[in-house]
């Protein structure tokens, strides 16, 4: 069995135990390589349609590109797309100028707390890795949260041989973590094999291209000459450059992104 | 070859300082990532640490110990590496045992200034417990010790006989020290008298292989596609063929596979760790495990296994939830045979009432029907956790059809 196929083996039971376990599951669409090849995990895991919401997180300071990419592939998968936005911070004036931490917190965690306060989501699957940043290397597969959305990696349930921890007396929703055991190489190779769409942001354009994409104004290239997936594998296979390198949100200062993720952050 | 590997052995015996230094050794680091937890090294006043590439909570920083499992990964020679790391402190044998159950290979780390303390026993008897037979001891922090071969030897003949109480025999040991980087990624000029192979070396030489086992296949749910009933689930051991005659327990039912889906495609076979769907030609539901009628499943409403409890106390004659694979039934602790000391692996009392925290003990468990296999036969089926409410301990099956 090749090594993608055993990556892939184990999300599609992930999803599926979720899918079982949970009464009402969502999963989470930033239009990125990542989330989007979730998205095919899970048609694959249901042999077609997702049986369920698919949540894109807008902040409105996404690029252009990804609203086009996002609404042609959510037409073509036929997906019950929700779009999440904090209206009230953002006419409160709430961007990257008034603070990169405030701006994560309300535009995407309050947007996302909202979406999931009218729809009643009791499951969430995102597609966060381990080797993205030491922080999501902690996560569990089923990750409890409390109504405050709030992260307890102090005491993370108990989780072997694929048993999942179910909802428990204390939380109220579970973030499910179907890539977790993928590196950014395995789900480019896979974006290949599958032959799954892809933003072509992360294409190169004049010498530079998006690695990892997020809000516009907190986000930026890299120098690279991948003008192809080949060519972007290639390139991973050699980097040293860390893929989150281009987020401003990582890097601010010490354990932002740990901050972030307790408070709710994806 | 993907090769899950676990760093284990006592609290600051320098699992995660061996973790970084292979990370570091082998060019896995991000560039500006040492800059960065120079960075960090000096904002804590702490001086710079190979631990610290993978202790990524504040508070695993200020208090200079792991707290929860990590996965990290990277590429050796010939094999790719998930390598875990898990705390060392006994509160977080919980964690612990999340890094350890998928790991092949286990790697116990032992300080030669300290040599076996109570995490070193208690992890070696749980990785035991968890089946992992390929296991391996890194002698760490040999430069404390003026890299003397006979602080090495002391301490070899030590571990070899706690884990040959355990079953462990012919294992290898290396001399190291993770802070230096001897023996980790590169050999040792300071060790001449070793001569032996670095960690990287024994652990790109590992295989792992899977047996021949008769066909498990255990059912997740069953959804409508295109108007058909498929049932989906993983094939847990053996091989399913399209026209197998199987049989689905503990609901007894009977039938053929028809098809064997996958997303748009048909298969005409099955392997072990294949999340697939079928289609029957009777109804079955979640919970049930499949095998051919020549080799099938039998389920078994009481059986004796090996837990370890986490949270919590378990009395004699107490209820609680028991999920192996995707069935989940209620169960009774029957019999609290033998209490099992989790440091040493020795019987310390004869029916007990009640175990607590940390501890481990045989038990006799009476449940609701359900497939059951030995761990030794079928290691998949043979493990289970206990629920209440959390998930609070975890066993494997040592004998069924009492």
């Amino acid at each position: 069995m090749s090594e993608l196929q055993d990556l892939e083996n184990k999300s599609l039971y992930i999803i599926r135990e979720a899918y079982a376990e949970f009464k009402k599951p969502a999963v989470l669409w930033s239009t990125g390589k990542d989330s989007t090849a979730a998205l095919w995990l899970c048609r694959k895991a249901f042999l077609g349609e997702i049986p369920f919401p698919v949540i894109h997180i807008d902040t409105g300071y996404k690029f252009k590109q990804m609203y086009k990419f996002r609404d042609a592939i959510a037409a073509e998968w036929g997906l019950d797309l929700i779009v999440a936005e904090n209206e009230e911070a953002r006419k409160a004036g709430v961007g990257p100028q008034t603070g990169k931490f405030e701006c994560c917190t309300q535009l995407k965690t309050q947007a996302l707390m909202q979406c999931l306060g009218e729809n009643g989501f009791d499951a969430l699957i995102l597609a966060i890795r381990r080797d993205e940043h030491g922080i999501r290397a902690k996560e569990r597969y089923f990750s409890p949260r409390d109504e405050d959305f709030r992260w307890n990696y102090k005491d993370q349930p108990l989780e072997m041989w694929d048993q999942y921890q179910g909802i428990t007396e204390d939380k109220t929703h579970t973030r499910v973590h179907p890539i977790l055991h993928w590196r950014e190489l395995d789900v480019w190779e896979y974006v290949k094999q599958e032959g799954i769409p892809i933003n072509p942001m992360y294409f190169a354009r004049d010498g530079k291209r998006y690695r990892s994409l997020g809000c516009e104004p907190c986000t930026s290239t890299i120098d690279s000459d991948a003008k192809t997936i080949d060519e972007i594998v290639e390139e991973l296979r050699t980097t040293k450059i860390a893929e989150r390198s281009g987020r401003a949100q990582d890097k601010e200062r010490s354990f932002t992104m740990q901050k972030l993720r307790a408070l709710g952050y994806m | 070859m993907n090769v899950n590997v676990v760093i284990i052995g006592h609290v600051d015996h320098g699992k995660s300082t061996l973790i970084g230094r292979l990370l570091y050794d082998s060019e896995s680091v991000t560039e500006g990532r040492v800059e960065e937890i120079q960075k960090l090294a000096e904002e804590y006043k702490k001086r710079f640490e190979f631990a610290y590439f993978i202790d990524s909570f504040d508070d695993e920083l200020k208090e200079e110990r792991t707290i929860d499992t990590t996965g990290v990964m990277f590429k050796g020679q010939k094999n790719l590496y998930s390598i875990t790391d898990v705390p060392g402190h006994k509160e977080f044998i919980k964690n612990m045992l999340t890094g350890a159950s998928h790991a092949d290979v286990a790697v116990l780390v032992v300080a030669a200034d300290e040599g076996i303390q109570e995490q070193t026993g208690r992890h070696a008897f749980l990785i035991n417990m968890l089946g992992i037979k390929q296991l391996l001891v890194v002698v760490n922090k040999m430069d404390i010790v003026d890299y003397k071969q006979e602080v090495f030897q002391a301490i070899k003949s030590g571990v070899s006989k706690l884990l040959a109480s355990l079953g462990y025999s012919n294992i290898e040991f290396i001399p190291a020290s993770a802070m230096e980087g001897d023996n980790i990624y590169k050999p040792s000029p300071r060790m001449k008298w070793y001569g032996g192979p670095t960690l990287i070396q024994i652990l790109d030489e590992v295989e792992v292989s899977k047996e021949l086992r008769p066909l498990r296949f255990v059912i997740q749910d069953t959804y409508t596609v295109d108007s058909e009933r498929v049932v989906v689930g993983r094939v847990e051991s053996g091989t399913l063929r399209r026209g197998d005659e199987v049989i689905f327990q503990p609901s007894g039912v009977r039938g053929e596979i028809r098809k064997i889906k996958v997303f748009q495609g048909e298969l005409e076979r099955a392997e072990q760790g294949d999340s697939i769907g079928i289609v029957l030609d009777r109804e079955v539901k979640r919970g049930d495990v499949c095998g051919l009628v020549e080799a099938p499943p039998v389920p078994t409403e009481e059986f004796l296994g090996e837990a370890v409890l986490l949270e919590n106390k378990l009395r004699r004659g107490d209820t609680l939830e028991l999920r192996c694979g995707t069935r989940r039934v209620c169960c009774e602790i029957k019999e609290i045979r033998e209490k099992i000391n989790s440091e040493t692996g020795e019987i310390v009392e004869r029916q007990p009432a009640e175990i607590g925290e940390n501890e481990a003990a045989t038990i006799l468990f009476a449940t609701e029907p359900l497939v059951v296999e030995k761990f030794s036969e079928i290691p998949e089926l043979g493990r289970f956790i206990l629920v209440r409410d959390r998930n609070i301990g975890a066993g494997v099956v040592l004998e069924t059809g009492i």
